[in-house]
């Protein structure tokens, strides 16, 4: 209860515990030697005590081991002492069978300890000091039992007696047997353990088989003769232990979330002993829902979740866990609730590790709560909401000085802002913002998101947030990646400012994320709690000393331990990696649209090769996506559609969206340049369907699917209504800022303009487009811009031919460097019809000029299947040829052109495994 | 309904073999009932029906519709065969094992029936076994509170039950008590459609048992659940309906059926309880509190269903009344959790929160899931203003019963105590949607979307206009509603509320800044509208209150009486356009 505080983690007295003491006692026992009776050694005696301190360590339990596991362990640890060891705490244990006997247990114990004045004892005398850890933990636990009821007591005793008899009974069988005939029959097992099992179980099938065939109508009950049938247990006995760990293997790999199932179950193998241990799974289970998403297993997870409630009520983060579950799993109402929930119960105290306690006031920490809240609407596709609840979280968090939270609601509002278009936010951004827009609600969206990105960021570096502060980093480049800063005063001296992107500034942004992942290898120590140690140690304790008479056991153990690969501290936290790594695709994205395809394509690569363990699956299907998209540009559709293949499979059910979404837009291109413009239509129809799920209106797919429409509109040769769509897709990307895409629109309508033969129309947007190039450094694009500047004067006349060519020549480096397949063939064609439309170049003197970027230009069209293009081309060189006078050859092109001009216009000849398969999935 | 007679010996038989069984709480109930029943005057003397008088007084105030006994159309009831004791002859362990269960030794009972094969041994020993096992773990409870809540303390007894039982059922040498039996460790055991099943089936077979009916209906969590069962038609099902009707909140449905029972059963306290619930559920305090105080005037150590009366008595602040019930009800059982929760009650009203938490976690922790101690507490830690005690405790009454709406409101106001109205919203949106008829909580609603921080005042006008369709009786919302609407600069709309709202402090005779407040915009108002007569009415019901406003009356009609007067073009323009 909150208001209530409950004594933290109070100290009981458990069964486990007590076998603890029993240990101690043995390690500690108060005799004259510095090496007491059953040790041989030293260093056997130290190995104990180490494994005591773990013991002791990890204590705050919500699930204690089971007296086997206890043995299993002491196994490991004991060496040759084992034996003695189980048999003396099993004893003991199990000669405690009424109060009194733990009376005198307790009194025992009292007496291995020194006393205060523990100066005066001998030098080799093994004496307790009551301040170390064993002395302070036996200190507990007598005082513990002291202030025990007597029904406490009683309880104790009771509970000693199931935690001994569920030993016995759940002891695995070759533990009795060991105990039982240990003489006899071992000779005999470990006969049968070297052999193969498969092979004895196919000599028992074979007999069988053999016994069915000799007598006809067998009952089932199939006399098996003894030694057989005891073979048969035998075999089970080690069969057992093996397919548990095939299981386990499989899936610990596959981040099973049934593990917990198992672990909490006391029958389990492993378990899942201490607090720290429950909130360590916990919070793997929280990352493994935000890194897979979907395909985390709702029910599965939420059955765990059950179980886990059920045995500690007042864990509260399971209700936070539960809430993650279900907003992965796209259920808003229970989201909502169980979010509620936590935050009711925990009053955001429990599980936000990130706050420094120093600060916490009484009053609970329900900002948080906020922030969530805020986060799961913006989630769940309502921008609206979500600013109103991260506005009220801003100003609770200002009421309760919680500057922590406040940056981070900062931070999430950032975000908000840049990623869903509002077109005004006056209303909705009030009064809790004004202190930091001092300005005051003149400003655009932009200039506002521009000076809450500097406040945030100034408040994430007060704070010393580092992440924060990497991912403002990372918010900052992505902004002044897609804007111009203006000067936010509209009044005043004024200094000169370029009005064009800065790619320096985004770059140095990008960079000073990186630095996050320097200070972490510094100080990564800090972040991993405590306790995670103490079992990492004890987990490791299976590695080295296994006894020899189990050693195929242990080495199936040591695999099978789900724990192993996370107990491990790793120097770097994984949401670390995913920033870092995140900045990385940040820089594919900066380069894609600055115009470097090389650039683009190294940093998604080091993406997908270095981060794709941290990732989340959505970032690691952008990588895919963009390395396609990459392979579609410069390789053709035939590798393309290969590794998308591949990407399928690997991204089975994982965000499929994006996936599919790619799949779409290569199904319309190449059906654009092979001209079937219906599928165009059709695909482009379910692009935009996909654009305004129920989730949320995407803006940048609304935007794309449009465009392609006007592009398939255009291909069609329905001009006017080419333009009007671009247009009026114009006039959306400028009421949301999309300025990026405004310069391709633009681009587009001069393309439209040209097409319908209206060129002079055309030019004015070519030149915009150019002008919006420069402004955001667009260097490919703009390099496409030109070219389409070139054609434009190209079309005005033979006379403007020479203009064309300078300004095509001027863009050639970029094109050819940095260019795809289909522009540099664009190219290339413009350029022979400049040279052909130039009433000064002869044909005859120089034929190579023109014929050899058209071969070019064919070649690289063969890739991409682009029919139109490639008509052009053949077209042009049966026209030099036929200048040249040379009719074989001009034979030859013409008829790949008419080849191409005949695909063009039937386009279903061609039968299509993809292209099937989508409509139906579609 | 069948007739008096034959329902009076029915009873008597259950009676006698419910107590016999060791069935004290259902047997408790026949017999409450069995008393109920309106006795022939003719045949009794005085002192037969001194327990019946002191209750007709009631009866004659508020029994405004004349009840006929007869029932519905169409409803036959099926005669339930009394059942025959099997054993003809009562062992005589029977009857040993029978004083050791009085005398509260279940093990020693259960002991002594080990070898009995007769179904009554049989039931008695397995009952003696659960109870032994229940008592077990209410101690093991207390003694084994984990630092996380965990408490694994269980009916140890159940598994082996559960086994035992399930043979017999299939065997199918069970009787209803068994089954009944059965029901109950099933419904412990999670397993809950079958124990439904099996409840259902031990009803229809031997319907006078009131337990089995409690736990049935403690199963059926919503109408469906109702509706799915097969219940044979028996009049202790009209019992079962009113009552559930009650838990799911079917409030009129559940006072008509008791007022239907009331003719048969005209003196039983049990009805005249109930339906004083149900008539504080529709928040009609003062018959409640009439009903209840007759109660304690037949019944005057009774302690079920006092913690109503008790909220009765907080809500009209009559101190003295809850004091002496808290007096009486500590003197006749401290321990029990309604006790405790009407001194809470009653400390509460005297402001000590503090003391008053003591006593509601006491009935707490004699009642874990005692719904209204929950709610109650947190009410007590908003007026401690320890917000996040009073959020958890809500949110544990929340996670008892989602449908209690106080518990979603309190959580609602402690959020918006906290300043965040937004998240509030939530809470108060889940506490209209399970009591949409209360207005208080529209109001709260209402007054969170107009605070400062979230200003939307559209939606707290719709609030606002749904309080005051629901009998809003404090008259906030008209009021709020007016000046809303002049706030939005919406005269008509402004005008029309602040007349609703005159006319109804006028029915009421209420005084009040109101009357002046609204006499003036009114004035006003139609002064603009150049309707001068409505004006002119306002105008003059101001001359008679003193104040700033008088003067400003005058000048209205000393103005309005020159533009009457002396722009007589005016009028003309005006009535005539």
């Amino acid at each position: 209860m909150a208001g209530v505080v409950k004594a933290p983690g109070a100290f009981a007295i458990t069964p486990h515990k007590v076998s603890v003491c029993i240990l101690v006692n043995i390690y500690a026992s108060p005799s004259q030697i510095s090496v007491p009776f059953p040790f041989s050694s030293v260093s056997q005696h130290n190995r104990l005590g180490l494994y005591l301190l773990a013991l002791t360590k990890s204590c705050d339990d919500i699930l204690e081991p089971k007296l086997d596991q206890l043995i299993n362990q002491l196994r490991e640890v004991g060496g040759l002492l084992d034996h003695w060891l189980t048999d003396h705490v099993t004893s003991r244990l199990s000669s405690l069978s009424s109060p009194d006997d733990l009376f005198n247990f307790f009194n025992e114990l009292r007496e291995t300890l020194g006393g205060p004045d523990s100066g005066v004892m001998e030098d080799d005398q093994v004496i307790l000091d009551p301040n170390s850890n064993l002395g302070m933990f036996l200190r507990r636990c007598i005082l513990a039992f002291n202030l025990l009821t007597f029904e406490g007591i009683c309880h104790l005793l009771t509970n000693i007696g199931i935690y001994c008899k569920e030993a016995i009974s759940s002891c695995s069988s070759y533990e009795l047997r060991r105990v039982d005939d240990s003489g006899n029959d071992l000779e005999s097992l470990s006969e049968y353990e070297n052999m193969d099992l498969n092979l004895v179980f196919k000599k028992i099938n074979e007999e069988m088989e053999a016994r069915k065939r000799a007598t006809e109508q067998v009952s089932f009950h199939l006399h098996l003769p003894k030694e057989l049938s005891t073979l048969v247990e035998d075999i089970e006995v080690f069969a057992d232990p093996k397919s548990e760990h095939n299981d386990k293997g499989r899936e610990s790999s596959s981040y099973a979330s049934g593990e917990l199932l198992r672990d909490v179950d006391p029958n389990g193998g492993v378990f899942l002993s201490t607090n720290w241990q429950i909130q360590g799974y916990l919070m793997e289970q929280a990352d493994a829902i935000e890194k897979h998403g979907s395909s985390f297993t709702l029910n599965a997870f939420e059955l765990t979740l059950r179980q886990l409630q059920k045995l500690a009520p007042e864990l509260h983060r399971v209700h936070f866990l539960r809430y993650l579950n279900n907003l992965y799993h796209d259920d808003y109402f229970s989201a909502l609730e169980n979010l509620h929930r936590f935050f009711d119960y925990s009053a955001g105290t429990e599980g936000f590790d990130f706050v420094p306690p120093a600060g916490c006031n009484s009053f609970g920490r329900y900002e948080i709560a906020l922030l969530c809240l805020g986060m799961m609407h913006f989630h769940f596709g309502h921008p609206k909401k979500a600013l109103e609840v991260l506005t009220e979280a801003v100003r609770v968090a200002q009421q309760h000085s919680n500057d922590t939270c406040l940056a981070y609601t900062l931070a999430a509002i950032c975000s908000l802002l840049s990623e869903i278009g509002f077109s005004t936010t006056s209303g909705i951004l009030g009064s809790p913002f004004s202190p930091m827009i001092s300005v005051g609600t003149s400003l655009s969206v932009q200039q506002q998101l521009f000076v809450l990105l500097k406040g945030s960021l100034k408040r994430a570096e007060s704070l010393k947030l580092k992440q924060l502060v990497a991912a403002n980093h990372l918010a900052m480049a992505k902004f002044d990646l897609t804007h111009v800063q203006r000067p936010l005063l509209s009044f005043g001296p004024k200094t000169s400012m370029k009005l064009r992107t800065c790619p320096i500034i985004v770059c140095k942004e990008l960079r000073s994320g990186y630095h996050l992942i320097s200070e972490f290898c510094c100080e990564g120590s800090t972040m991993t709690a405590d306790g995670a140690f103490s079992t990492a140690w004890l987990k490791n304790l299976q590695k080295p000393m296994g006894s020899l008479v189990l050693s195929q056991d242990n080495g199936s153990r040591n695999n099978s331990n789900p724990f192993l690969f996370f107990t491990q501290p790793s120097s770097i936290p994984g949401s670390v990696m995913q920033l870092v790594g995140s900045s990385y695709l940040h820089r594919a994205t900066a380069w894609e649209i600055y115009g470097s395809a090389p650039l683009a394509r190294v940093n998604a690569l080091v993406y997908a090769t270095c981060f794709a363990d941290a990732s989340s699956s959505s970032d690691a299907a952008l990588v895919h996506v963009k390395l396609i998209q990459h392979l579609a540009v410069f390789k053709g559709y035939k590798e393309a559609f290969a590794a998308l293949k591949t990407a399928e499979e690997k991204f089975l059910c994982v965000s499929k969206s994006r996936i599919l979404i790619l799949k779409l837009q290569l199904l319309h291109e190449r059906a654009l340049h092979r001209g079937h413009l219906k599928l165009a239509q059709q695909v482009c129809d379910e692009l935009g369907v996909l654009a305004s799920s129920v989730t949320a209106v995407d803006m940048e797919l609304k935007t794309e699917a449009s465009l392609r429409h006007a592009r398939t509109l255009l291909a069609a040769k329905q001009f006017s209504q080419a333009a009007a769509v671009a247009h009026s897709l114009f006039c959306m990307c400028y009421k949301f800022n999309l300025q990026v895409e405004s310069a391709t629109v633009l681009l587009l309508l001069a393309e439209i303009h040209m097409k319908s033969g209206n060129a002079v129309v055309g030019l004015p947007y070519a030149l915009a487009s150019l002008s919006y190039c420069q402004t955001f450094n667009l260097d490919l694009l703009r390099a496409s811009a030109t070219l389409t500047l070139a054609e434009l004067w190209l079309s005005l006349g033979s006379n403007h031919a020479k203009t064309a060519l300078t300004l095509l020549h001027g863009a050639f480096p970029m094109i050819l460097g940095h260019g795809g397949l289909e522009l540099c063939a664009r190219a290339y064609i413009t350029e022979a019809k400049c040279y052909l439309s130039d009433p000064s170049f002869s044909v005859s003197r120089n034929p190579e000029l023109v014929l050899d970027p058209l071969r070019q230009a064919a070649d690289e069209l063969q890739a991409l299947e682009h029919h139109e293009l490639m008509a052009e081309a053949f077209y042009l060189m049966a026209i030099v040829f036929d200048k040249l006078g040379q009719p074989e050859q001009r034979e030859e092109a013409a008829s790949s052109f008419k080849n191409h001009v005949m695909s063009l216009d039937h386009p279903h000849d061609v039968e299509d495994p993809i292209q099937s398969d989508t409509l139906l999935n579609a | 309904m069948s007739s008096k007679e034959s329902c009076r010996i029915e009873l008597r038989t259950a009676i006698r073999q419910l107590s016999d069984r060791c069935l004290y709480s259902a047997s408790k109930w026949a017999a409450e009932q069995l008393v109920g029943i309106e006795q022939d005057p003719a045949k009794f003397t005085p002192s037969n029906t001194r327990f019946q008088r002191g209750s007709s007084s009631i009866h004659r105030r508020f029994r405004t519709n004349e009840i006929t006994s007869t029932p519905p159309t169409g409803v036959a009831y099926v005669s339930t065969p009394v059942m025959e004791e099997d054993e003809a002859i009562h062992g005589d362990f029977y009857l040993l094992a029978k004083s050791y269960f009085d005398c509260r030794e279940y093990r020693r009972a259960a002991h002594v029936l080990r070898d009995q094969t007769g179904k009554k041994s049989v039931f008695l020993r397995c009952y003696s076994l659960y109870l032994a096992g229940e008592k077990r773990k209410e101690e093991e409870m207390i003694e084994l509170e984990g630092p996380l809540g965990k408490s694994d303390a269980v009916n140890r007894e159940l598994v082996s039950l559960e086994r035992e039982l399930a043979t017999l059922c299939k065997n199918n040498t069970i009787d209803p008590f068994g089954l009944y039996l059965y029901g109950l460790v099933l419904k412990e055991k999670g397993n809950e459609n079958l124990a439904r099943k099996v409840l259902v089936e031990s009803v229809n077979s031997y319907p006078w048992n009131w337990s089995a009916w409690s736990e049935l209906q403690s199963l059926c969590t919503t109408v469906d659940i109702l509706n799915g069962l097969n219940l044979s038609n028996h009049w202790m099902k009209e019992f079962f309906l009113a009552s559930i009707y009650q838990e799911l909140r079917m409030h009129n449905e559940s006072l008509s059926k008791y007022e239907n029972l009331q003719g048969m059963f005209t003196f039983s306290n049990y009805i005249q309880a109930q339906i004083a619930k149900a008539r504080y559920s529709l928040r009609e305090f003062e018959q409640v509190e009439v009903i209840f105080e007759d109660l304690l005037r037949n019944d005057p150590y009774r302690l079920e269903d006092m913690d109503t009366y008790s909220n009765v008595l907080y809500t009209k602040e009559c101190f003295s009344a809850l004091s002496y019930l808290a007096h009486r009800v500590i003197m006749t059982d401290k321990y029990r959790p309604e006790s405790c929760c009407i001194i809470g009650n009653y400390y509460s009203l005297k402001g000590q929160h503090e003391k008053s938490v003591v006593y509601f976690r006491r009935a707490l922790k004699l009642n874990k899931n005692y719904l209204s101690a929950w709610t109650l507490m947190g009410h007590e830690y908003v007026e401690m203003k320890n917000t996040p005690a009073a959020v958890d405790a809500y949110r544990r009454a929340v996670d008892i019963n989602p449908r209690d709406y106080r518990a979603w409101y309190g959580l609602g106001q402690a959020y918006e105590m906290m300043g965040m109205p937004h998240y509030a919203l939530h809470y108060f949106r889940k506490s209209v949607f399970f009591q949409p008829i209360d207005s208080r909580l529209w109001i709260a609603m209402a007054q969170c979307y107009e605070s400062e921080q979230l200003h939307m005042l559209e939606e707290a006008i719709k609030c606002y206009k749904r309080a005051a369709n629901c009998n809003d009786t404090e008259a906030i919302a008209l009021h709020r509603l007016a000046i809303l609407h002049r706030e939005l600069d919406q005269p008509e709309e402004a005008a029309f509320y602040y007349k609703k709202d005159l006319e109804r402090m006028e029915a009421e005779e209420r005084e009040g800044p109101n009357i002046v407040e609204a006499l003036m915009f009114l004035a006003t108002h139609y002064k603009t509208q150049k309707k001068f007569e409505e004006a002119e009415v306002y105008c003059t019901r101001l001359l008679d209150y003193t104040g700033p406003e008088r003067e400003t009356a005058k000048s209205l009609l000393r103005g309005m009486r020159i533009a009457q007067s002396g722009f007589p073009s005016m009028d003309v323009e005006h009535f005539h356009p």
